[in-house]
């Protein structure tokens, strides 16, 4: 059988708020193979970012473990941890979080000059015209549309050919058609460039595109 | 109101403790080195009462001569139909020998003037032999012996009483004082009472033609009022430099209230919707400022009486070595002092952030709301600002050309702040201009962080040019004024070189000052001319004297070594009643050849001005026989000894000092000589290093404060980073890229502006100021020193905030949005 890309195995989380702890997650066990587009979905605070988050390696679960590509994130450090979101995670947001002073080209290519890659111009230029956002390079984030603005976003996830891509309400901030537009594009990258995307929204017009549907409901897997 | 200010202003600066501490201590810094400067000048130069004028009392005139006043001039006055009280005094310095201190030494008429608080050893007849009185503050007993140095000679005096006197001081009886002054019946002063409801002025004229002719009658404390205003140019041009940090500090106190105003662009904007009006946001941002000012001012004011003590070491050093003879007096914080040290403060930060402050007020509710950081960015002009910035850089070209105004270089200082204005308004331009011609280059040499933060930088246009408006006027302040000393330093050595050219000097010994001139023993020079080894010996004398209200040295040399003239030569000097003059003479009095200079002793035509760079008092130079003729006392203060070829240094100074055995001489190999001049010349500006060292601390620690802001204004985008595959180093190295830069673009715009101050301070302020003509010089390698030291200080501003940078929580500032 082959490796899942993510696998979450009894994974709890727990933080504190105002000093009161507050658990997140509950013993979730989760996996997605590859070229998987799963969609996790439930009300706010269900816990649906915590999981991306452990998903994406920028946190530690409280207790089960999160293996990415078979690799459990427990037992690294935090530059190791930096390391494998360099080569199999990428991050898609709400609201886009692209750098106001950097080019739509050079937000793009910022996660393969940070990890020291090769061709990190050419490849960016690549993703932006797999978004079909040719000749938009040296457009600043502001003198782009919301839709323009995600396509971007997605590319700048893409631009390292992650594994895993984690994609945190992509759709929250659009309109209806545009909204449409990047799902399409998301499973595009399910389909043409083999990702695996675990996505979170609320919304089930999103599901659409999905291959499974997994929902959160305090922290827990409904079944 | 208070409540606006209190949740609008005071609230998020606790929020932020560490960078609202660094803005209220470059205010107290700056306050600081204000107050510490005008402390520690009027320590130092109002000590003239407190030393030589002790027991002077409240005469109303004095009567002096170039020389010392003839005893007979006494006898003249007392013999006059007028109720006149008449006092003599002989006014010298003496050197206590066991601990080569110098005190002012002060001879009296004791039996007219009993010591009214003396405990003499008589009853106010004072003991036969060889004795003196000392303050209590010398802490000797009556009795003791004590050895005093007085001119060449050394003897041991008892001790016949002490009196109740803060001053270190000795006083003697006129008679002994005479003898061991070598005065020959000469009195330096004759303090006159008039009787009670007269004019001085009038008993002034009355009493001028029965002094005698080359004898001065002026209102008592003259020469006090004369020392005051030779030391004023000094004094003033140190409180300017004094000025630079506040200067520094207002950049920050600007940078902070603009911060401030971006930030909360949004709150204002719902502020405006709910009823605040203008007025209101207006008087919040500038409470905020005047917050700064209070409690820097505060804090300053405590920090610069502590400063004060420090740096009136350091001033009381530079005017007993160039001016005149001076022990500083006690620090005295007075209210006014103190009050105007502390509305300084408060007046910088509430004028610098007058316009961030009025932006705040214009902001209009809807456009606060919809609007942000890209319309705050858009208002860097960088092209109007370029364009203003050359027009201020004219018209501080045109300043620098006026004339000094009363005697102050205005039009130097004009031009020295207008430079720097240009200098700040041009930094946005400059940071572009590195940003289009560097940023790819950045990039390939120090990797994606220096590359995002030069974008950081230059995304933050108007933030990164004040700061770097700060930082570069704090090195500009280092690279003229470290210029300015390095271009006097090695014009005095190859002065140094032209004017030295005697074997060896002699002067009596114990601690030099710029207006004593201690006398050595008048046979000396014959026995040393006698010795096999010694080619010949010029003898050298002088006095200090006053020309039109200042100080001033008459001095009376033979002439056997060179001089460079600026104007004129000295050819013809021995055979007329003419003088050579120092440039800072001429300067200062505006004389020229040709002129025929008013003297007490005699009128003497200037044939020459020379350079001269020992004392900023000025010398008026004539040849000895011409002294003699006015001023026949044949004792040399210095002697300048040419040995024949060949002839051992070493071994001609142990002759030299053999022959003048028996006598307190001070024997100086020409190198020593050299040595020591450099040495007094270090120890006069080590007072301009220390106030370069606070500007640049004032500037660092804004930029630390600065980077830490950007850090926090910024923390969502250093979170995503994380997201995006950054280590936490290269968040740490973007921060002290950032830094880096920041060092960068200020030491390059720093260094431009410096080059062009000290242009102004050499060609403009000091020869105004002072008359001396500085040959410029780049002194290379203590400026690169120098803004290395600033560079690695800027760099490690930066490790705070970085650390700051790295333990941001990713997760939580990229999800809070």
């Amino acid at each position: 059988m082959d490796t899942p890309v993510v696998a979450f195995e009894r994974v709890s989380k727990e933080y504190l708020s105002d000093g009161a702890p507050v658990t997140a997650l509950r013993e979730v066990t989760l996996s997605a193979g590859a070229r998987r587009f799963v969609a996790l979905m439930g009300k706010s605070g269900c816990g649906k970012s915590t999981l991306l988050n452990l998903a994406g390696a920028m946190d530690f679960p409280t207790s089960g473990d999160v293996k990415l590509g078979g690799e459990s994130t427990r037992s690294l450090d935090d530059l190791a941890l930096t390391r494998l979101r360099r080569e199999k995670v990428g991050f898609v947001f709400q609201s886009f979080q692209l750098l106001a002073n950097l080019t739509a080209v050079e937000n793009i290519e910022l996660p393969l000059l940070l990890a020291r890659s090769e061709r990190a111009r050419e490849r960016a230029k690549e993703a932006l015209h797999w978004v079909e956002l040719e000749g938009h390079e040296s457009r600043l984030p502001h003198q782009l549309s919301g839709g323009q603005m995600q396509r971007v976003a997605i590319a700048r996830a893409l631009v390292h050919s992650p594994k895993l891509l984690l994609a945190d309400e992509p759709t929250g901030n659009l309109d209806t058609a545009t909204g449409e537009m990047v799902l399409k594009l998301l499973r595009r990258a399910v389909d043409e460039r083999g990702a695996t995307i675990l996505m979170a929204t609320h919304s089930l017009e999103s599901t659409g595109v999905c291959d499974e549907i997994v929902r959160l409901r305090d922290g827990r897997i409904e079944a | 109101m208070t409540a606006l200010f209190l949740r609008l202003i005071v609230r998020p600066l606790l929020r932020e403790p560490l960078r609202t501490a660094l803005t209220a201590l470059s205010v107290a810094l700056g306050v600081a080195v204000v107050l510490a400067i005008d402390l520690a000048g009027e320590a130092a130069a109002g000590s003239f009462r407190s030393s030589i004028e002790t027991l002077a009392g409240d005469a109303d005139l004095e009567v002096t001569a170039p020389g010392g006043v003839k005893a007979d001039a006494l006898g003249r006055l007392a013999a006059l139909p007028h109720p006149l009280r008449l006092r003599a005094r002989m006014e010298d310095y003496a050197t206590v020998t066991a601990t080569g201190e110098v005190i002012p030494l002060i001879g009296l008429d004791l039996i007219a003037d009993a010591l009214e608080s003396a405990e003499t050893a008589g009853n106010g007849k004072p003991p036969e032999g060889d004795v003196v009185w000392l303050s209590s503050s010398m802490g000797r007993k009556t009795g003791e012996k004590i050895d005093l140095q007085i001119h060449d000679r050394t003897a041991a005096y008892t001790v016949a009483g002490v009196f109740e006197q803060k001053s270190r001081i000795a006083v003697m009886d006129l008679a002994l004082a005479d003898r061991a002054l070598r005065r020959d019946g000469k009195l330096d002063r004759i303090l006159v009472w008039i009787p009670k409801g007269e004019s001085v002025d009038a008993w002034a004229e009355r009493l001028t033609p029965v002094a005698g002719t080359s004898a001065t009658v002026a209102p008592q404390g003259a020469r006090t009022r004369e020392n005051r205003r030779m030391l004023e140019a000094f004094r003033w041009n140190l409180r300017v430099l004094s000025y630079i940090a506040l200067v520094v500090g207002a950049f920050l106190i600007y940078n902070t209230i603009s911060v401030s105003v971006v930030r909360r662009r949004a709150e204002i904007g719902v502020l405006r919707a709910l009823g605040a009006s203008r007025a209101m946001v207006l008087g919040a941002f500038l409470a905020e400022a005047a917050l700064f000012g209070i409690v820097g001012g505060l804090a300053g004011l405590l920090l610069g009486r502590v400063m004060a003590e420090g740096a009136v070491g350091l001033l009381g050093a530079t005017v007993e070595s160039l001016y005149v003879s001076s022990k500083p007096a006690s620090i005295a914080l007075t209210p006014l002092s103190a009050m105007v040290a502390f509305a300084i403060g408060i007046g910088v930060a509430v004028a610098s952030a007058l316009s961030p402050a009025l932006e705040a007020s214009r902001v209009a509710p809807t456009e606060a709301m919809a609007r942000g950081r890209i319309d705050y960015l858009s208002r860097v002009r960088t092209a109007r600002d370029l364009l203003l910035a050359c027009a201020l850089a004219l018209a501080a070209a045109l300043a620098a050309q006026a004339p000094p105004l009363s005697g102050k270089p205005v039009g130097g200082y004009a031009a020295a702040l207008l430079a720097i204005a240009a200098g700040a308004l041009a930094v946005p331009a400059l940071v572009r201009m590195v940003d289009r011609l560097a940023s790819a280059a950045l990039g390939r040499l120090g990797g994606v962080e220096a590359m995002l933060a030069m974008r950081s930088l230059t995304a933050s246009l108007r933030r990164t040019s004040v700061l770097v408006g700060a930082l570069a006027t704090a090195i500009a302040m280092t690279v003229s004024v470290g210029i300015m000393v390095g271009s006097f330093r090695s014009t005095v050595l190859v002065w140094m070189d032209n004017q030295l050219e005697a074997d060896l000097y002699l002067r009596p010994a114990g601690a030099a000052s710029a207006d004593r001139f201690p006398t050595l023993d008048p046979t000396l020079p014959d026995r040393l001319a006698a010795l096999p080894m010694v080619e010949t010996v010029d003898r050298f004398r002088a006095y200090p004297i006053s020309y039109r209200g200042l100080p001033a040295t008459l001095a009376g040399a033979e002439m056997k070594g060179r001089a460079r003239f600026v104007a004129g030569t000295a050819q013809g000097i021995e055979s007329c009643d003419c003088a050579m003059v120092s440039e800072p003479f001429a300067n200062k009095h505006g004389v020229r050849v040709g002129d025929t200079l008013k003297l007490e002793i005699a009128p003497l035509r200037v044939i020459g001005i020379y350079f001269d760079y020992a004392s900023e008092r000025g010398y008026v130079i004539v040849h000895r026989n011409t002294l003699l003729k006015y001023l026949p006392d044949p004792a040399p203060s210095n002697l300048a000894v040419y040995l024949k070829p060949g002839a051992d240094i070493e071994e001609s100074k142990r002759a030299v000092e053999s022959a003048a055995r028996g006598l307190n001489v001070a024997v100086f190999s020409n190198r020593a000589l050299r040595e020591e001049a450099i040495a007094i010349f270090d120890r006069t500006f080590a007072i301009t290093y220390a106030l370069e060292a606070v500007a640049i601390v004032v500037a660092v620690m804004g930029v630390a404060g600065a980077l830490l802001a950007l850090v926090i204004d910024r923390r969502r985008e250093l979170g995503l980073l994380r997201f995006l595959g950054a280590a936490r180093g290269q968040v740490r190295k973007l921060i002290l890229c950032e830094a880096g830069l920041l060092g960068l673009l200020a030491n390059f715009a720093g260094t431009l502006l410096g080059v062009a101050l000290s242009l102004i301070l050499v060609f403009v302020i000091n020869k105004q100021s002072f008359g001396w003509t500085i040959q410029f010089h780049r002194p290379v390698g203590v400026l690169l020193g120098a803004l290395s030291l600033v560079y690695v200080a800027t760099l490690l501003a930066g490790l705070y905030p970085a650390r700051v940078a790295t333990s941001i929580d990713p997760i939580r500032v990229v999800h809070e949005e």
